[in-house]
């Protein structure tokens, strides 16, 4: 279990943390949200320990305390080949050469980067060099993997490899805490969740738990004389698409209003659909819509 | 450290611009200014001349590795490979020496290179060579240090590359390498002792000649290793603001 305890950090007056506390289990895929400045590289790089000087503690029980980082930047060295920046973070993490010489194999496999070992980084594509960003962090079987925003500026091709790869370690029982902007990534990935705005939890638990008690379902209607206007008492209507959503906590009996009055009417909607309430939405409705810097 | 240093070296050595700085352009320098201030000069008076460039321009020529050094660790800083570093068990303190180290073999064979150069050349004398070989780990150590603290203290690769200007051509100008102190006025004769390049070049020069009084070997070393240590002491004093630049 990782237990963030009461962690406050401010650089001068501004406060980045504020009494932050979270507890992780172990083999949890924990995500991490909040907009821009909300305090989560801070917190990431305290867990990491990176930034030292800090109030409050970071404990890890029945865990061998061993982390691996992938910061929000490509931080590797670009001059040199993949091969290269295996073995110099490998090094770094003491693994023997024997040892080192097997895993590096097996990571450069897993990352998909084998035949490009002994290319110089600066040749690869934004999503290689991600895909290496891992790699780096994996090189000593960490029983803790912290990500900042691993996905920030690749191809899908790329993010789908991402996402296979902390699949796997999902399997193999690695605690994972992933924080990105992409909340659908969130969704797709993790169990639980924490909404971290000014420097402050603001939500936390398991995904599915948020969604229930913060997201509203809605239903989405296209098409000519569909809406019956006693449906406008159910919940908010919004225009959208050429359609309009309707959300409602009731949107089973919304859809049954809707199908009897256009029966009714003889018409038929184009497009009909149960909305399921997303992490975005509950991400908005928690921390406002205004842009931040 | 040595994971540091290894990454370091090899990073530096397919480096061609640092090679064309540290032996392409100096080796340049030697023979195209021997070359002017030589001609129509018989073997005895091109002597001396050739004795004061050969281990002027060396001593010159070392003060540039300081835009290497400032250029990779604000890289490091820049692309968070210190706050990558960090995260890992290696010590803080070793990643700053693993980063100095490599320099100082750099800087140590520029030295051995440049300086076999003029005897292999223009067969300068190499005569007290215990001493040579002192001054130039001195030498090392002095513009090694210096160069850490200027990595350490700036924060852009330009004003490295600016201070490090102001440095090695001031003190090239005012320590005598370009022309020799004596022909300078007393002001700045005055001045010259204050600067590391004038203590480097007499030494180097006197220790070639096999002039150099154990007394005088003692002072210069002394001096230039003083130079190291101030610098070696402001880089650790600022290494902590450095990290928190880097870290957060």
């Amino acid at each position: 279990m990782l237990k963030v305890d009461h962690i406050t950090k401010a650089y001068g007056k501004k406060t980045a943390l504020a009494n932050v506390s979270l507890e992780i289990p172990p083999g949890n895929c924990f995500g991490l949200v909040g907009p821009n400045g909300a305090g989560k590289s801070t917190l990431l790089k305290i867990i990491a320990k990176v930034i030292r000087d800090y109030q409050g503690k970071v404990r890890q029980a029945d865990m061998d305390r061993t982390i691996g980082y992938v910061p929000q930047e490509i931080a590797l060295e670009e001059t040199v080949t993949a091969q290269d920046n295996l073995l110099f973070f490998g090094k770094l993490y003491g693994l023997s050469r024997e040892a080192l010489r097997l895993r590096i194999a097996e990571v450069l496999e897993e990352i998909g980067l084998t035949e490009r070992a002994k290319d110089k980084v600066v040749t690869f594509s934004g999503g290689m060099k991600r895909r290496l960003n891992i790699g780096c962090a994996l090189l000593h079987q960490p029983d803790l993997i912290i990500m900042d925003e691993p996905t920030v500026g690749i191809d899908p091709q790329s993010r789908q490899y991402i996402f296979q790869m902390i699949e796997q370690l999902k399997q193999k029982g690695t605690t994972i805490i992933y924080a990105s902007h992409y909340m659908e990534e969130i969704e797709r990935i993790c169990d639980e969740a924490v909404f971290l705005d000014h420097g402050e939890v603001i939500e936390s638990g398991e995904i599915s738990a948020i969604l229930q008690k913060h997201g509203t379902p809605s239903i989405f209607v296209r098409g000519e004389d569909c809406l019956p206007e006693e449906i406008e008492k159910l919940g908010d209507i919004q225009e959208k698409e050429e359609g309009y959503l309707l959300i409602t906590s009731a949107p089973l009996h919304a859809m049954e209003l809707i199908v009897g009055y256009c029966k009714q009417n003889g018409t038929y909607p184009e497009r009909l659909e149960l909305a399921k309430p997303r992490l975005e939405d509950v991400f908005f409705s928690l921390t406002g819509n205004l842009l931040r810097e | 450290m040595k994971a540091i240093m290894k990454l370091e070296l090899k990073k530096n050595m397919q480096d061609r611009g640092m090679i064309f700085w540290t032996l392409v352009l100096p080796l340049l320098f030697t023979v195209l200014f021997i070359s002017v201030f030589t001609s129509g000069l018989n073997e005895a008076e091109s002597r001396p001349v050739i004795l004061t460039i050969v281990p002027g321009y060396t001593v010159m020529f070392v003060f540039f590795i300081m835009i290497t050094m400032t250029e990779s660790l604000i890289k490091d800083q820049n692309n968070g490979l210190v706050a990558r570093i960090a995260s890992t068990p290696l010590s803080r303190n070793l990643y700053l020496l693993g980063k100095w180290i490599p320099y100082m073999y750099i800087v140590f064979i520029q030295i051995v290179i440049l300086l076999l150069f003029g005897k292999l050349v223009y067969n300068v004398p190499l005569e007290q060579l215990f001493n040579i070989i002192v001054l130039a780990l001195v030498l090392t150590f002095m513009v090694t240090g210096v160069g850490l603290a200027l990595a350490i203290l700036v924060k852009t690769t330009n004003m490295g590359i600016a201070l490090t200007q102001v440095l090695a051509l001031g003190g090239a100008v005012l320590g005598g390498l370009w022309m020799p102190v004596d022909m300078m006025p007393d002001f700045i004769q005055t001045i010259s002792r204050f600067t590391p390049q004038y203590w480097g070049h007499q030494g180097l020069q006197a220790a070639m000649a096999g002039t150099l009084e154990i007394g005088d070997f003692l002072k210069t070393s002394s001096i230039l290793l003083g130079f190291g240590i101030v610098g070696f002491i402001l880089a650790v004093v600022r290494y902590p603001n450095f990290l928190k630049r880097t870290t957060g």
